[in-house]
């Protein structure tokens, strides 16, 4: 029992948990602004900027606004920060998974809802205009690019499941190894595009980052945030980033495993940093910021198009 | 040892935010050029931020026009602690040539303590880095007057 109890506490606080993916996640933070910076011919920040950025914001003063409630304001970044480190535990490492249980890809689908709302929570309760737009514009996104991430889900677990759908992840990626991965695959290959596509605006980063808009509406929900509830924001985003590529390793590139769990842990974080650089930093040294509802037809024509045709390939057995 | 670290992180990771009082935009493209890929101030850490709450630096260009001088006085008090007040130009400083207009109430000094105040009309963007980097540096140092 107290080994049982021992072990989930390795889980939660270590391993998959807290400290885990907030080292990864501002690694994969550190290294996305670094390799942007290459590609724009600049120096660049260390790759520890985001480190330093986080102590730099707890340090600082915490100012809540008097328009502002209280409880809501300071509670939401904490509760962002919890369903991230809790949809980690649901992610399988290849072989090994913290939790798993009959149907926790559609927990992971709740789960990963909960930072957005966060977010609209902490700026509904600033009570800020610009916060309005920006809550507005991020229930928009979501809106996005929830379609098309159900359709790849979809696609997946019907992929693996066969006949039945197959919604636990553990399964999903146990049928990989037994098979190949889901990306070698021909029919799933437009599933995987689509996937990387639902990856930065999850994020937030560069092109579909309408709701926090620095330059036309003052980082949007963040406006009113200082000090340690805004470092924890920031920590969300860089998370997300790590979050959102292990996902999309377990569901698409999940046939490898070694055996040795530190190893596979290795080899997950490598895929994960390609990922980064390659759905986010490229996407994000090429373009300029879309307005919400050139967005919003991005993610429902050609993003869910590309998602569709995976989800009807797979469904005729092809 | 977290304190130091957080005294360190203070000095390494300074964000600015830009308000123009006035001033005659020179000053505020040279402030861009320093952003630049030529010149690069990301590299020391420094980042635009898009609202004075998350700003460590308020960098101030421009004479201080009377319509403005509240709305800057305002904007400075909503910068969290530990913050830097930076002036960029010749403006901030003296008023330049608008001094002695009626709608200029030019030295910044007279309202609020100004850490680094970099002069020229305009500013090359070297001048800017090294004003810059010197404001980050006394940020380091009031972090770390905090603790004690």
């Amino acid at each position: 029992m107290g080994i049982t109890i021992l072990r989930l506490l390795f889980y939660v606080l270590i391993f998959p948990g807290c400290l885990f993916v907030t080292a990864i996640g501002l690694l994969l933070a550190g290294i996305d602004r670094k390799v942007l910076a290459r590609m724009q011919r600049r120096v660049g920040p260390p790759i520890v900027q985001p480190v330093y950025d986080f102590f730099k914001l707890l340090g600082k003063e915490t100012i809540i606004p008097h328009a502002a409630n209280k409880t809501a304001f300071l509670a939401a970044p904490v509760v962002g920060f919890v369903s991230l480190v809790v949809l980690m535990l649901f992610i399988p490492v290849f072989s090994f998974s913290a939790f798993s249980g009959r149907a926790d890809l559609i927990v992971v689908l709740y789960l990963l809802t909960i930072p957005g709302v966060a977010l609209i929570v902490g700026g509904s309760a600033s009570g800020s205009p610009y916060a309005g737009i920006g809550i507005s514009r991020e229930m928009v996104t979501m809106m996005a690019y929830e379609l098309p991430l159900i359709l790849v889900l979809l696609s997946v677990a019907k992929m693996a499941g066969g006949s039945a759908l197959c919604f636990s992840l553990s399964d999903i990626v146990a049928w990989q190894e037994a098979h190949h991965s889901m990306i070698a695959h021909w029919q799933l290959i437009p599933a995987a595009v689509a996937m990387l596509l639902v990856i930065p605006a999850e994020v937030g980063t560069q092109p579909f980052d309408v709701a926090e808009a620095e330059t036309e509406i003052c980082e949007g929900p963040l406006i009113e945030y200082s000090g340690a509830p805004l470092a924890m924001f920031k920590l969300n985003t860089a998370l997300k980033m790590f979050v959102m590529t292990a996902l999309f390793v377990a569901l698409f590139i999940g046939g490898i495993d070694t055996g040795i769990v530190a190893l596979n842990a290795l080899i997950l974080v490598l895929l994960c940093i390609v990922l980064t650089v390659l759905c986010m930093t490229l996407i994000h040294a090429v373009t300029a910021r879309l307005k919400i509802e050139h967005l919003f037809q991005f993610y429902w024509t050609f993003v869910t198009t590309l998602a569709t045709v995976s989800l009807v390939l797979v469904w005729l057995g092809l | 040892m977290f304190k130091k670290m957080i005294a360190k992180s203070t000095a390494k990771s300074p964000w600015i935010y830009h308000i123009n009082t006035g001033s005659c935009n020179g000053c505020d493209i040279e402030l861009v050029a320093v952003l630049t890929p030529r010149y690069d101030a990301e590299r020391f850490g420094f980042k635009l931020a898009g609202t004075p709450r998350h700003a460590d630096i308020v960098v101030v260009s421009g004479p201080i026009t009377s319509q403005s001088k509240e709305r800057l006085l305002r904007t400075l008090e909503q910068v969290p602690e530990p913050k830097c007040v930076v002036t960029i130009g010749s403006c901030p400083q003296s008023g330049n040539v608008f001094k002695g207009s009626y709608s200029v109430e030019a030295p910044l000094e007279q309202y609020v303590h100004v850490d680094v105040a970099i002069a020229g009309c305009t500013p090359k963007p070297e001048a800017v880095i090294e004003g810059l980097y010197k404001a980050a540096e006394i940020l380091g140092k009031k972090r770390e007057a905090m603790n004690q």
